[in-house]
């Protein structure tokens, strides 16, 4: 037993974040959101980097990696909002198509030169595309109508489920990180808003909110990559928790920024409305708290502290 | 990460298991706040002890089975599902015996520990002081010196365990005019020493779990002082983060109660809110995510690393989780939830739960305590005005 990630599985992520933040900084996302285009240059970095690979197996040149290695990356993807996606199509496809036997272009993938499109019947819509009908709170979401073929296999749900949990992790500890770099700068009654106990209060809640989900999304994602029997009950568990913590977050810190909060001039808005995206996505509040509960209270799932990793 | 335990940890588990079967008390033992539910928590206390359970992650010289936090983690899995009772030597055992592990002499530790380990001394605690909740730094009570012995008089109040226990703890200005932090000692004393007076307080389910305590001329020996002169409050805040951290609240204590939740409901189905069903679910799923935090916390203490601020995390989060269910509870229960005992005779253990579960937020720092320590020290907000 041994509930710790790896410090080599760290490094990577923390590369990652790295990587991000030289190059993909608020500026960026203000950058698209007014142009209207997709950036190729920022891609091309997420394959220099090997990312769309990190689940292709390395005989198919990729880093042949596991979901949890994709969560901790994802997580950075939410982190710094990426309008990239590679989390739908590298960290949740490619695993769905190796489940299936379905490995003929993942080559390419590894390359960056084919994106699968992971649509599951659970959505109205997939976030790669463009079919100008139909447009997302967040303006970096490139939504487009699902495909004919879109598939209804839980296991794909699952991994969506999961990928969408770590990026609302991401984005949530970034909303929390801009509320508590504004709360220092913002003065008003001659101090510092942030030395007020009732912002420190509210953000200190949105620091428990996270504490208790992160071992949640670690722990879903290891029974997902075991194949555990109970793996839907602990990705919903997850997807839960990262969606709480990420509704609180937004909140929590649109209120300390004040009206300023409320504007389009403030970063933060792109990170809620890729939270209230990803929330809904893969299964809203009510699918997931459905299986929790058809699990824990109407089905017979082992419970208590003798079956705390059943 | 490996999410299986190894054989070594499973026959562990079924050794704690077996143990437990054979030795748990026939009847629900009374509540440890009265006076004789307090002697048969002792009594617990001590055959816990014959089996060598006092203290398992202590070391083999001063009574505990020097296991590790994993193993301790298995430990207290099996003895909340198990249903074994509240541990009436907690503040020994989790806040004091590490403090002394940490700050102790060779010779206290000798003196101190093995006794708590054996449930021979049971202790309280004496931080608060009338003025003194919150802000353990305004303590008055003093301890002057004379010769090889400290004087102290003085109050303290809600000192938990102290209508009956036989030794306590807390902080005593040592140095005379000194201000705040500064000039506090920590020290241990005999309750039954002359000068000192021991009025119990009746907490709100009516039983006397606290007490106000008197120092009229109490003579301690020096030897007595944990740490220098004058470093009481360094050593304080170690207890303070034992208290917050990993080892006061067991995950498996809520995991439990999380599942005596999901039972009752299904009891009272017909008779519940439909937002309780949601409630009973989160109860679940929140006493499983503390649980994977302090696997995760244990993991990482074993890795060589430490817990420090975040402590703060954990105490507001198992201290509002416990309310939450014991709230959700009562609103089950209904009309019977203002039993004390239900129809059938048992002790309405909810009822008990929830108002224990609203001291959780107080005690041990309370949580407005706990959310500035968590934006001051966690987040790196500024340290200014109260608001």
């Amino acid at each position: 037993m041994d509930f710790l990630i790896a410090p080599e599985r760290l490094e990577l992520a923390e590369a990652v974040r790295d990587y991000l933040s030289g190059t993909h900084g608020p500026e960026v996302l203000r950058k698209l959101d007014a142009d209207g285009n997709r950036d190729t240059a920022i891609w091309q970095g997420l394959v220099e980097m090997g990312l769309p690979g990190l689940l292709v197996p390395e005989d198919q040149g990729g880093l042949g990696m596991g979901l949890l290695d994709a969560v901790l990356i994802a997580r950075e993807c939410g982190r710094f909002c990426l309008a990239e996606p590679l989390v739908e199509s590298a960290y949740v496809s490619v695993p769905w198509m190796i489940a299936r036997g379905d490995t003929g272009r993942l080559a390419e993938v590894a390359t960056g030169d084919f994106r699968p499109i992971a649509a599951h019947s659970i959505n109205g819509w997939h976030s790669d595309g463009e079919d100008g009908s139909l447009h997302s709170v967040d303006p970096l979401r490139n939504l487009a109508q699902l495909p004919d073929d879109a598939s209804d296999d839980p296991h794909l749900l699952d991994l969506g489920a999961l990928m969408a949990s770590a990026q609302l992790v991401g984005l949530a500890e970034a909303m929390l990180d801009q509320a508590v770099e504004y709360s220092k700068l913002r003065e008003q009654f001659g101090q510092p808003v942030g030395g007020f106990q009732a912002i420190k209060h509210k953000l200190a809640d949105v620091a428990v909110a996270l504490e208790f989900a992160r071992p949640v999304l670690w722990r879903a994602a290891q029974a997902l990559e075991d194949g555990e029997g109970s793996a839907a009950l602990h990705v919903s568990h997850a997807k839960l928790a990262a969606s709480d913590a990420a509704y609180l977050a937004g909140e929590s810190a649109i209120q300390v920024h004040g009206a300023m909060g409320y504007t389009y001039e403030v970063d933060l808005h792109f990170w809620m409305k890729r939270a209230w995206a990803l929330s809904g996505a893969w299964g809203g509040r009510g699918f997931h708290a459905r299986r929790v509960d058809d699990a824990i209270i109407g089905g017979d799932h082992p419970i208590g502290p003798q079956n705390t990793f059943a | 990460m490996q999410l299986q335990y190894t054989p070594r940890q499973q026959a562990f588990r079924a050794e704690v298991r077996e143990w437990l079967a054979s030795n748990l008390p026939e009847k629900p033992l009374l509540t440890l706040e009265g006076e004789e539910g307090f002697h048969q928590h002792v009594e617990w206390e001590r055959k816990l002890a014959q089996g060598n359970w006092g203290m398992v992650t202590w070391p083999t010289s001063y009574g505990g089975r020097g296991l590790d936090l994993i193993e301790w983690l298995i430990f207290e899995e099996e003895y909340w599902g198990a249903g074994a009772p509240l541990r009436v030597n907690q503040n020994g055992i989790f806040l004091l015996g590490p403090t002394i592990m940490e700050y102790g002499t060779e010779e206290q530790k000798a003196r101190f520990l093995t006794p708590m380990a054996a449930g021979e001394k049971i202790w309280a605690q004496a931080w608060s002081e009338p003025g003194a909740g919150s802000d353990m730094a305004a303590i008055k009570t003093t301890a002057y010196r004379d010769g090889d012995h400290y004087v102290i008089n003085g109050q303290k109040t809600w000192s938990s365990r102290a209508s009956f226990a036989d030794w306590g703890f807390g902080l005593f200005r040592t140095e005379e005019g000194s201000q705040r932090h500064k000039g506090l000692s920590f020290i241990l004393f005999d309750l039954n020493a002359p000068g000192v007076t021991r009025r119990p307080i009746r907490q709100l389910h009516g039983n006397p779990g606290f007490a106000e305590l008197f120092f009229d001329e109490v003579r301690v020996p020096v030897e007595n002082r944990l740490a220098g002169e004058g470093e009481g409050w360094k050593v304080a805040m170690a207890t303070a983060g034992f208290e917050r951290g990993l080892m006061l609240r067991s995950p498996g204590r809520f995991q439990a109660a999380a599942k005596r939740l999901v039972e009752l409901f299904r009891k009272h189905e017909h008779n519940a809110a439909p937002s309780a069903r949601e409630a009973v679910a989160k109860a679940w799923m929140e006493s499983q995510a503390y649980a994977y935090n302090t696997y995760a916390v244990a993991a990482k203490i074993m890795a060589g690393g430490s817990i420090g601020a975040e402590a703060s995390l954990n105490k507001i989060f198992w201290s509002e989780l416990d309310r939450a269910m014991h709230r959700t509870a009562m609103h089950l229960l209904g009309a019977a939830a203002e039993l004390q005992q239900f129809a059938d005779g048992s002790a309405n253990d909810w009822l008990e739960g929830y108002i224990f579960s609203l001291s959780g937020p107080i005690y041990a720092g309370s949580n407005e305590i706990q959310r500035n320590i968590t934006a001051e020290r966690l987040l790196g907000m500024p340290r200014v005005g109260a608001g």
